[in-house]
């Protein structure tokens, strides 16, 4: 009979009672693992440290000159430069049907974001190719149920044609698989020069300029000559690697960091106290039963050890259920159509463990130390 | 039925009386509910301060038009010749024989929020001298309006309070040009509060937006003239894909669209932080149960019934969870209520100040949810005082 055992079978010793606390905290651990991952994922999806994005000083809701990205494309430090516009598209209902359009430059953007997309050579050909031509993200063809070689017709929520029709017909020759972490989920791409021919208003403006660098080393040179370069013009840019430019659109939402901090904050304190409370009367309940265990020859050190084990297992199994139920609920949530990309942050795992080993200690300390200083003859005459 | 009541009384005097030996766990049921509920509370009093701005700032004889199916302003595209022929509708008031009008253009600046030092969106709108009159409760309280023609701008108090980057005096370099803050205005609880306003023309030729407007603004004689206007829009085919808008409608639909993430906030923590709440009152009457079992079980045996037993818990649950939802509504009046912040609001995609505001619907849901976990926390523990078999508990 190790100490491992007894603690497992002191655990369990009052089912209702440790079924109760095991949620409470995991009820915590899944608030902090959910929503820290939510958090993360708004500004951590695919990124790449040699990618950078140059948008309107003013805001990127500006547009820049179609010049700009000639001019960057040639620069210095600057490896190869696509450039994207909004199209503000929608199938069917402005509401529903809600997508984002993205007017690419196609040879240029598969070479900027080759790592997501992994398509056949085939189905980019066909989308060189044709100027109508579209591609989709899985998920978004799986919900309208697009069929590749299919004509979709899709509106513009800014945007009208010429002759006065805010429709256009687009052929879907192929869709973009969105493996777990893709940056492309929601993403439906069509051709500039297209877009550019057919719209009333905005022509020969793009919307954003994302480009690599030669190396990451170089970013803050290239950043820099960038910005300087069109400086005091009417079009002056701002110059960001893209997990900057993801975190600072975030930042306008709100103090999120802030939020997460006081809404995961109310959390713990909450179930710490539960737990606490629960394990100081749980142990207070057994004192004469570590009377017994020391007259058996049990040292107050082993007794030490198994409150403090079974505080912590407590901990450790109510932490791992919630981050299990965290990983569940962002895999579900993640696959709602519009969705952002949604994975359990990676830091999230050791924080977890090292927040339940804090619990665990915190709540576990004052009993076992309580029971580690009982004396034999206090125990047993205690009632 | 009075010996039953007497017997409830008895037994949660009882159980109040001995709260205090069990005084940590209480107090933790106590705090967990407080929490729940002050986390409930956060996040609809942000929702509820949000769409009473939105909402606050329509009035129902002014119509707005936009592109029709734009949903948000940014979005929308209106032609000055679409403008003009809307400016000879019925219905329309007329001053010095001109209708009182403001073709509009929002275009996003940058500036910088205080509290956190990070770049956000703003909204600068270009209006018509019209556009101030067409607001209600606008008033200049620092320098002036800005003149038409000229490269000036007026900030809106709330937006000021939060960002920093346009205080009154200072100068700001826009596509290659010098603009001036000439004034500061105020409109509270109003979203206007939180703009920038310059003359249209002016915005239009410095943003490369020649003759393009996004909303048109006019004051009706009544709110009655709304639906003549409206359909004599609809029957012109010159005005074919524009949406007329009542003021109030145009922006009750935009705070239902903005204040839904924080709904769902709300009640996803909320409910989910009651749900471990639920589990420490559980855990917590359980206890207060097991501790009091031989004196439930000397009472059984002296004719107490197992309904005063089951009630009496019951009760204790409730006073503890209601005193949590007190201490929860307490701990947000004190902390948040009437506190201002920011957001961006995804219909117009630029950054709305608002106060985080508890009504009093919003007080009455959370003690409602805090007495619902104080029920379920006490049902099943109440149950078990109610069928405790009170010799083996004496004998135990």
């Amino acid at each position: 009979m190790n100490e491992l055992f007894l603690v497992r079978k002191n655990l369990f010793r009052k089912p209702v009672r440790t079924v109760l606390l095991l949620v409470s905290i995991l009820i915590a651990f899944l608030i902090y693992a959910f929503m820290t991952s939510l958090v993360t994922s708004m500004s951590d999806f695919n990124t790449k440290p040699t990618r950078l994005i140059t948008l309107s000083k003013i805001n990127f809701t500006e547009t820049l000159p179609i010049a700009h990205y000639d001019k960057i494309s040639r620069m210095e430090g600057v490896a190869v430069a696509t450039h994207m516009n909004w199209f503000g598209g929608y199938y069917q209902d402005p509401v529903k049907g809600f997508m984002p359009v993205f007017a690419v430059d196609p040879e240029t953007y598969f070479e900027v974001y080759k790592e997501d997309l992994p398509l056949s050579e085939e189905v980019k050909a066909a989308f060189f190719k044709e100027r109508t031509a579209m591609l989709a993200a899985e998920p978004v063809a799986r919900r309208w149920g697009w069929k590749v070689g299919q004509k979709v017709p899709l509106n513009s929520n800014i945007f009208t044609q010429a002759d006065g029709s805010r429709v256009w017909d687009f052929t879907l020759v192929g869709t973009i698989p969105t493996p777990p972490g893709s940056s492309q989920t929601g993403s439906v791409l069509i051709h500039y020069d297209y877009f550019n021919e057919t719209i009333d208003i905005g022509r020969d403006r793009i919307g954003w300029i994302p480009f690599l660098s030669t190396s990451a080393e170089a970013n803050d040179k290239v950043i820099a000559a960038i910005d300087q370069r069109f400086a005091n013009s009417a079009d002056e840019t701002r110059t960001n690697d893209e997990a900057t430019f993801n975190k600072s659109f975030a930042a306008q939402l709100g103090n999120l960091a802030l939020v997460l901090a006081l809404v995961v904050g109310a959390a713990f304190i909450a179930i710490l106290l539960i737990v606490g409370t629960t394990m100081t009367l749980a142990i207070r309940e057994r004192t004469k039963e570590f009377g017994v265990m020391k007259t058996l020859g049990f040292s107050s050190g082993s007794i030490l050890r198994m409150v403090l084990g079974e505080s912590l297992l407590l901990a450790f199994l109510g932490a791992a259920l919630g981050v299990l139920l965290a990983v569940g609920l962002l895999a579900a949530a993640g696959s709602m159509p519009g969705a952002p990309p949604l994975h359990l942050a990676t830091p999230v795992l050791w924080q977890s463990a090292l927040m339940a080993a804090g619990l665990g200690l915190v709540t576990g300390v004052l009993p076992a130390l309580a029971a580690y200083r009982l004396s034999i003859v206090d125990a047993l005459s205690r009632k | 039925m009075t010996s039953l009541l007497n017997q409830i009384a008895t037994i949660t005097a009882l159980n109040l009386r001995t709260i205090p030996q069990r005084g940590w766990m209480s107090i933790a049921t106590v705090m967990a509910v407080a929490l729940a509920t002050l986390v409930l509370l956060f996040f609809l009093a942000l929702s509820n301060g949000l769409s009473k701005t939105v909402e606050g700032s329509g009035a129902d004889d002014i119509a707005i038009v936009l592109r029709e199916g734009s949903n948000a302003e940014l979005n929308s595209v209106v032609s000055k010749d679409q403008l003009n022929i809307l400016a000879t509708g019925p219905g329309l008031r007329r001053r010095d024989g001109a209708p009182v009008v403001s073709g509009e253009l929002l275009v996003i600046v940058d500036g910088i929020k205080r509290s956190t030092g990070t770049a956000a969106n703003m909204p600068f709108r270009g209006i018509s001298a019209d556009g101030i009159s067409l607001r209600k409760g606008v008033t200049i309280t620092e320098g002036r309006m800005f003149a038409p023609g000229t490269n000036e701008i007026v900030v809106g108090a709330g937006l000021l309070r939060e960002f920093a980057g346009f205080e009154f005096g200072k100068s700001i370099r826009l596509r290659g040009s010098e603009w001036t803050v000439v004034g500061v205005f105020e409109a509270p609880g109003t979203v206007f509060e939180s703009e920038l306003w310059a003359d249209i023309a002016v915005t239009q030729s410095l943003f490369d937006r020649p003759n393009i407007f996004q909303t048109m603004r006019f004051a009706l004689n009544s709110a009655a003239d709304l639906a003549t206007f409206r359909e004599w829009a609809k029957a012109d085919a010159r005005l074919k894909g524009l949406e007329v808008l009542s003021e109030r409608e145009f922006y009750a639909k935009q705070a239902s669209q903005s204040s839904g993430i924080f709904m769902i906030a709300a009640w996803g923590l909320g409910l989910t932080m009651a749900v471990g709440a639920l589990a420490g009152a559980m855990n917590a009457m359980y206890s207060s149960v097991a501790a009091r079992a031989s004196e439930i079980a000397t009472l059984r045996i002296i004719g107490f019934s197992g309904v005063a037993a089951f009630v009496g818990t019951l009760i204790e649950a409730l006073i503890l969870s209601a005193l949590g939802g007190l201490v929860g509504l307490i701990l947000a009046f004190v902390f948040f209520h009437g506190r201002t912040t920011s957001t961006l609001a995804n219909s117009s995609f630029t950054q709305l100040v608002f106060k985080f505001d508890l009504s009093p619907s919003l007080v009455a849901s959370a003690i409602v949810f805090a007495l619902v976990i104080g029920f379920l926390g006490g049902l099943f523990p109440g149950v078990r005082a109610a069928r405790q078999r009170p010799l083996l508990e004496l004998a135990g």
